[in-house]
């Protein structure tokens, strides 16, 4: 078996340099006491913990640095093809879409618009299924949400304007 | 303690709790009869609905999820050679053979049966070791509670899938993760980055959703999720189960329980060797181990009764310590500390009813689980049939849906797509996030009892430790060894059932 340097050789140098990067910030990103109450005598500082933190992942990236030449696991994404990375990542965009989409056009919108594409996108060609799947699942999730469960998902924009007529 | 174990069967017998167990149990069946979609991803995507109820509703609902996600991954297994859940793949060597040999209905009662005396009976047995063990956490001080925490933490890397230092790394990762927002001691500002979403740390459950349930759904659309289960497949073939095969049966029930309830009760372990080793046990003490992959009725109750007997111990170290063993019980400690109940030594002292009362009602979801199982085995055989490529976006939105609700805040829809895609990769690059969610989630209470333990010391900590808390100094001299013990151990059964 020789030694070769791989995709955790990779995560590796990728942990140690995030290991460096939060020793750099550490100063910066944890605010101070406004009144210092006797700290050093308990050594209780709010940066202690984020430094040990910090030289775990030093330590413990370099030993996985070294160890990594002698794994042999295998990278699973190489073993996609196009077709799923297309899916995949085309999912995420619309998973990232939809969050602000459920904030503009209200929850049971975004929601029809989100199941209607995805499904489609999956490859569902019954469409008269999809509308209606697309359409009653959105309005019974927020249905249940709102008023079984007293929660708050995005109204219809419509409930906004015309509060005193609202559709749910 | 009598007392308190009494006053918990009265919370427990409630009309509404066995109402939404039974919910649970129905979806959980329903999730599990889906090859695919796994219990862990829809207790992570069902667990909002358990907040704005009451707890004695809410956690057994979740509970119910548990039980019937485990027994329905055996459906697919059995009827189509799909396993469901990790926790059925060893019930696919039996399981689709009774169906050729037209004795499908038969298969389906006996991993029914053989789940419900599993789980009911290691549910027995932690109500009865849980007391004695909530003792002796009582007795814990913050030096005690943070190196148990630190074992624990340790032993779950060293017995997590894949390569050990991996493991710790991702141990670290969720540490760091649990250090966003506030220090719990001074209260002061840490890696926020001046984001006013995040000062007080990172939500738990956008990050339970994104972890569990997000890079479940991407794995299952990397092929596109047209292709539904051609086969003619009929639960009604074959007669019911008779009494006299599952007597046969039952000293394979009770082995597998045994070895279950035993596999539960060490951290990360899990279903799926516990599945394996009941199995092999059964093959190596039937006088007829050739007949095992042929269609055995024993290798069905040998798999699934040593599945769901991890259930309940998996609850002991969860509720006496507030140390989650697996998946499963992290998401049901969210669950928990939503309802504001953090689970450890105190909440046996001051909900002591109530968690006997979720213990009871564990127990009592194992009988409606026979009564709905027996009678709904043909609904959800025809579930298997349901085309993925309706569900996976309905389980988008409803993860959606779930993880807004809480807070009503936008922000918490872009964590759960940020630790979605981030638990994908991890998935794909074979780092295990269990050790992850664990340290995410005992990260503020380790450092708060660090804290106390630093103060209690005066400045000379090695001196505390090691001359002051003797117990103390033995956990931490111990966590090495008993850390190793743990990696020899599991390794050597996942080598043996060929589990990850």
């Amino acid at each position: 078996m020789t030694a070769r340097i791989n995709f955790n050789s990779v995560a590796a140098v990728l942990f140690i340099a995030f290991a460096v990067i939060l020793f750099l910030i550490i100063p910066h990103q944890i605010d101070k006491p406004m009144i210092v109450l006797s700290q050093d005598e308990n050594n209780l500082k709010a940066s202690l913990f984020p430094q040990l933190v910090a030289g775990c992942l030093l330590v413990l990236g370099i030993w996985f640095l070294f160890k990594s030449p002698t794994l042999r696991e295998e990278n699973q994404f190489r073993k996609l093809d196009r077709s799923a990375l297309i899916n995949v990542l085309v999912t995420l965009v619309a998973m990232l879409i939809y969050g602000p989409a459920m904030m503009e056009l209200g929850f049971v919108v975004s929601s029809a618009i989100m199941i209607a594409f995805l499904s489609t996108f999956y490859g569902n060609r019954n469409h008269a299924l999809t509308a209606v799947v697309s359409v009653c699942v959105p309005i019974a999730m927020y249905f249940c949400f709102t008023k079984l469960l007293s929660t708050s998902l995005p109204p219809f924009p419509i409930d906004t304007i015309l509060t005193n007529y609202s559709i749910l | 303690m009598w007392d308190v174990f009494v006053e918990g069967v009265g919370l427990a017998l409630r009309w509404d709790t066995f109402a939404m167990m039974s919910v649970g149990l129905m979806l959980g069946m329903f999730v599990g009869a889906l090859p695919g979609f796994t219990t862990l991803m829809a207790m992570a995507i069902l667990l909002p609905l358990s907040f704005f109820v009451e707890p004695m509703i809410g956690i057994p609902f979740l509970l119910g999820v548990y039980k019937g996600g485990i027994y329905g991954g055996s459906i697919p297994a059995i009827l189509v050679s799909m396993p469901g859940t990790g926790a059925a793949v060893a019930t696919t060597f039996d399981g689709p053979a009774l169906t050729r040999k037209k004795k499908a209905r038969k298969a389906l009662e006996i991993a029914l049966f053989s789940s419900v005396f599993g789980d009911l009976s290691s549910d027995i047995v932690t109500i009865l070791f849980i007391g004695p063990i909530a003792l002796v956490a009582l007795m814990m001080g913050p030096p005690e509670l943070a190196a148990v925490l630190i074992l624990a933490l340790i032993v779950i890397a060293s017995t997590s899938t894949g390569v050990f230092v991996k493991g710790l790394l991702m141990l670290i990762v969720g540490l760091f993760f649990s250090l966003v927002g506030q220090d719990p001691i001074g209260a002061l500002s840490r890696f926020t980055f001046d984001t006013f979403a995040i000062r007080a740390g990172i939500p738990l459950l956008p990050m339970l959703i994104g972890v569990y349930a997000l890079p479940e759904i991407l794995i299952a659309i990397e092929n596109k999720a047209t292709e539904t289960i051609r086969q003619n497949i009929s639960s009604k073939e074959g007669g019911k189960l008779t009494w006299d095969e599952f007597r046969s049966c039952f000293r394979t029930i009770c082995r597998s329980t045994a070895i279950g309830t035993g596999i539960g009760m060490m951290p990360g372990v899990g279903q799926v060797a516990a599945a394996f080793m009941g199995y092999a046990a059964a093959k190596n003490a039937s006088k007829t181990p050739e007949k095992f992959g042929q269609g055995e009725l024993e290798g069905v109750a040998a798999a699934e009764a040593a599945n769901n007997a991890v259930n309940g111990p998996t609850m002991v170290p969860l509720l006496t310590l507030g140390v989650p063993g697996d998946n499963i019980t992290a998401v049901l400690i969210g669950a928990f500390i939503a309802q504001g109940l953090r689970p450890g030594p105190q909440l046996m002292e001051e909900q002591g009813a109530l968690v006997y009362a979720i213990l009871v009602a564990m127990v009592c979801a194992n009988l409606l689980f026979l009564v709905i199982g027996y009678f709904t085995i043909p609904l959800f055989a025809r579930v298997v049939m349901i085309r993925k490529s309706i569900l996976l976006p309905l389980t988008v939105v409803f993860a959606f849906a779930g993880c807004y609700v809480p807070r009503s805040d936008p922000f918490d829809l872009l964590v759960l797509v940020f630790f979605g895609a981030f638990g994908y990769c991890a998935k794909k690059l074979s780092f295990d996030l269990t050790p992850m969610v664990m340290a995410f989630i005992l990260g503020p209470v380790i450092e708060y009892s660090i804290g106390q333990t630093l103060v209690l010391s005066q400045g000379a900590m090695l001196h505390y430790i090691f001359i002051e808390r003797p117990i103390t100094a033995a956990i931490v001299l111990l966590t090495p060894v008993l850390a190793y013990l743990m990696w020899r151990r599991v390794t050597r059964i996942r080598r043996q059932t060929g589990s990850r």
